[in-house]
């Protein structure tokens, strides 16, 4: 496969990161190169945050997305996507959180912007809003095509506590149909 | 036989499983961002195998913890970054003048004061050598990858012990928080590497663990092993006990550096990047080398030929070698994560000031991006 190169932003607190480890270590598993590097603020609640994730072939050894090469982001949280949305690539797909993120027209007309409502599914649907990165892990795989789907799921579900694997797998397969059905209206 | 496993990790928390695979027994520390996951790792794994990771009340009692239990004879950790390095230093100076051993990380971040507690740096560069007032001899080391946040602190752990001082390893922001898969030597092979501390196993009224010859570090038996020991950060002569006596307080200084400089040679640990064939010659260490790497492969391919030297060992520093390549490299292009820390000892090592330097200090990491601007203009 070719490289590929995703972002996922929010602010701290929102478990963001678990989807960058899970993505890195499902590519590993795979065989090949995933590297995951957050960069957070000093708050430690609310100071915006972003997770890049590469996957490749070959070796990777810079650790953070390189401005222009984004092919996927994932944003939660306005501060977040406002400071860090530079780095997609144009016509590069960003899911946005529509409740919480707002996109400036410009924006819409440079990259592909799609609105899922990432929060809502996983506090109402799934029931937990922990959950929402794997909501967010499996919208992202949706749309990139990165990795197999169970070998994600497989990884996703050997990251967390037996006890809620049935929620997790249920917030994989709600994001995984918000997104189809995104590309659909697409 | 497989020679390698593989872990996927981070550098902090490869860092944490490489000292108890070294057979550290001991952690005393305070968290501080952002070398937290170091101690957090460490208080799950010690227990376990019968030490014991303890929260002190501040850094100050957390590296004299660890000192202590150095003392006593186990391998002992403390971790922090670079604002707990300031509050150890006069114990880290202690631990110079008794040669106690002990492994100290420092997961660096912008400074100086608190700085930039969650951003990169390599600030912290100067303080390694020289923490505490005084003459000593620092080593330090530094990784530039996952897998040398693993192979370095063992390392550090195995120098700790066989130069009787605190040994430095340094991390930084990048490097301790990225994640990534790691290929590390087997736990066989770590083991197999341990040489344990020199003690004297002579008759207790025999024992002067500073009566060493003038190249050699002190011999010191374990705390409560029935020798009887006296550790002062006062000069002492060969029993421990305080002195001024104009020949022995020489000496003893004088030792410190030369246990350390005339076995340079098991301390120095280089990578040299694509130099063979290079016309220009970047000189950087720790996580700056990986926005290195990316940009001489991305150089090479408009044919541009760029070479690295990466110290891993950056104190003592491999002067010589710094000096064959300022004899062979017009070019030359320092790169780190502060105002030129280092450059100073790289101008010192190739006996020339013209040696361009590309420098940050903002708490963000280099990209290529910037490298590559930078070589082109040379």
């Amino acid at each position: 496969m070719s490289k590929i190169v995703m972002r996922f932003t929010g602010v701290g607190g929102q478990g963001v990161l678990l989807a960058g480890e899970i993505f890195a270590a499902a590519k590993i598993k795979q065989g090949g190169y995933g590297i995951k590097t957050a960069t957070y603020t000093s708050q430690v609640r609310g100071g915006a945050t972003v997770v890049d994730i590469q996957l490749d072939d070959k070796e990777i050894f810079y650790p953070y997305a390189i401005d222009g090469e984004i092919d996927f982001m994932l944003s939660v949280a306005d501060v977040s996507y406002q400071q860090f949305k530079g780095g997609v690539r144009e016509g590069g797909t960003i899911v946005i959180e529509p409740n919480l993120v707002h996109p400036t027209d410009e924006d819409r007309k440079k990259w592909n912007i799609v609105e899922i409502a990432i929060i809502t599914i996983a506090k109402e649907e799934v029931g937990n809003v922990i959950t929402q990165s794997v909501v967010a892990l499996a919208i992202a795989n949706t749309y990139t095509k990165a990795l197999d789907r169970q070998l994600l799921i497989d990884t996703m579900l050997s990251k967390v506590p037996k006890k809620v694997h049935e929620l997790n797998l249920k917030a994989y397969e709600l994001g995984e149909k918000y997104a189809t059905e995104a590309i659909a209206e697409a | 036989m497989s020679e390698i496993r593989e872990i996927i990790s981070s550098g902090n928390e490869l860092a944490a499983i490489a000292s108890v695979d070294a057979g550290c027994k001991f952690f005393a520390g305070y968290p501080l961002t952002p070398s937290s996951e170091i101690m957090h790792v460490v208080s799950d794994l010690l227990p376990k195998i019968g030490g014991a990771a303890i929260q002190m009340e501040d850094e100050i009692a957390g590296v004299a913890a660890a000192i202590g239990a150095g003392m006593s004879g186990v391998r002992s950790l403390t971790a922090t970054s670079g604002p707990g390095i300031s509050l150890k230093a006069e114990n880290l100076g202690l631990a110079q003048m008794c040669e106690v051993p002990l492994v100290v990380i420092n997961v660096m971040r912008g400074g100086p004061s608190t700085g930039l507690p969650t951003r990169v740096s390599q600030g912290d560069v100067a303080q390694a050598k020289n923490p505490s007032h005084g003459d000593y001899k620092s080593i330090t080391v530094c990784a530039g990858n996952l897998a040398e946040c693993y192979t370095e602190t063992v390392r550090a752990f195995n120098l700790a012990d066989r130069f009787m001082q605190p040994v430095f390893v340094l991390l930084d922001e990048t490097i301790g928080h990225m994640h990534a898969k790691a290929e590390l030597p087997t736990l066989e092979a770590v083991k197999a590497g341990i040489v344990p501390r020199k003690t004297f196993d002579g008759a207790p009224e025999d024992y002067l663990p500073y009566g060493v010859e003038e190249d050699q570090p002190a011999l010191l038996n374990p705390m409560f092993t029935g020798y009887r020991y006296h550790y002062t950060g006062l000069h002492h002569d060969a029993s421990g006990f305080p002195t001024e006596e104009i020949e022995t307080c020489r000496k003893l200084i004088d030792r410190l550096f030369q246990k350390v400089e005339k076995y340079q040679d098991e301390i120095e640990s280089n990578e040299e990047y694509m130099v063979d064939d290079a016309d220009i010659l970047i000189v950087g260490y720790g996580s700056a080398s990986l926005a290195i790497k990316e940009a001489i492969n991305m150089l090479r391919k408009d044919g541009i030929k760029v070479g690295m030297f990466r110290p891993i060992t950056l104190w003592p520093s491999p002067e010589k070698r710094l000096h064959e390549l300022g004899q062979k490299f017009d070019k030359v292009l320092s790169v780190e994560l502060n105002q030129g820390q280092y450059l100073e000892e790289v101008q010192r090592s190739m006996g020339r000031l013209d040696i361009e330097k590309l420098t940050k200090t903002n708490g963000r990491p280099f990209s290529p991006s910037d490298i590559i601007e930078k070589v082109k203009e040379l």
